[in-house]
């Protein structure tokens, strides 16, 4: 399925820098993560076909289980993983961050988050989501909920 | 407090499924503004009925459409609690990874 929701942000580090973050342990137990979600355990085989996994304490009590395996993995350029909240039984949704050199040592982090529903589906190329939810959603009143 | 993402996995698949062709998108908008029988869909398209009671099925399949069925007219009304759910997913998520690059940022850029 093409990407539903792509988010970026403009950093002010080397692409090296961000892919390092990205992938090191002992640094994804201090930053992962939107404020009330802390990483407290990161384990990362960082190859194609190698596995991750993030545990995270939810502030409040609960505790939520991130993992995945790496599709592509390009430094300092590119990573393409898989990406489940339970067990990892079976990942219906795939991230890809890219890491693109900017001007003045800035770099656009690039986060593409896309649910991949079946086969058939995977294989369109760009169907542009949010403009389409964009379109509906006019119909639609909703409140956007936090994750967790 | 759940720590899970409250997502119907099934549901939300035949929701992306069913959103995933532009003609079934197609049929959907034009449902927003009226109930149509099959009949009423498929005319202004170059389709045969079962092709387009095809679409209409998977529509149906996302809970996105309902059917009321008339004898021999089948009149389609568009129904858009499913679309909330699947809104939700990409607000959640949205609002979830622009958290978390504001933390990336955070982290590296401190001195």
């Amino acid at each position: 399925m093409s990407q539903p929701l792509v988010v970026s942000r403009t950093i002010r580090a080397t692409p090296q820098r961000l892919f390092d973050a990205w992938t090191d342990p002992r640094q994804l137990v201090r930053w992962w993560g939107p404020a009330h979600v802390e990483c407290v355990e990161a384990e990362v085989d960082l190859r194609e076909g190698g596995r991750y996994r993030l545990e995270n304490r939810v502030a409040g009590g609960g505790h939520v289980t991130i993992s995945g395996e790496f599709i592509r993995v390009r430094p300092p350029d590119e990573l393409v993983y898989t990406w489940s909240t339970d067990d990892g039984a079976s990942p219906l949704e795939q991230v890809t961050v890219r890491f693109v050199p900017a001007e003045a040592g800035m770099t656009v982090v690039e986060v593409q988050h896309a649910r991949i529903a079946d086969v058939e589906v995977r294989e369109q190329h760009a169907v542009g989501w949010e403009g389409c939810f964009d379109g509906l959603s006019e119909l639609v009143e909703h409140t956007p909920h936090r994750l967790v | 407090m759940s720590t899970r993402i409250d997502i119907h996995e099934d549901r939300l698949n035949a929701i992306f499924h069913a959103l995933s062709n532009p003609t079934r998108r197609g049929l959907l908008a034009r449902l927003c503004e009226a109930n149509l029988t099959i009949g009423e869909l498929a005319a202004p398209l170059e389709m045969s009925l079962p092709a387009v009671s095809k679409h209409v099925r998977v529509l149906e399949a996302a809970g996105l459409l309902r059917r009321e069925v008339d004898g021999r007219v089948h009149r389609c009304s568009f129904d858009a609690e499913p679309l909330e759910s699947a809104a939700e997913w990409i607000a959640r998520y949205r609002a979830f990874w622009t958290d978390t690059l504001a933390a990336l940022a955070d982290h590296v850029e401190q001195p």
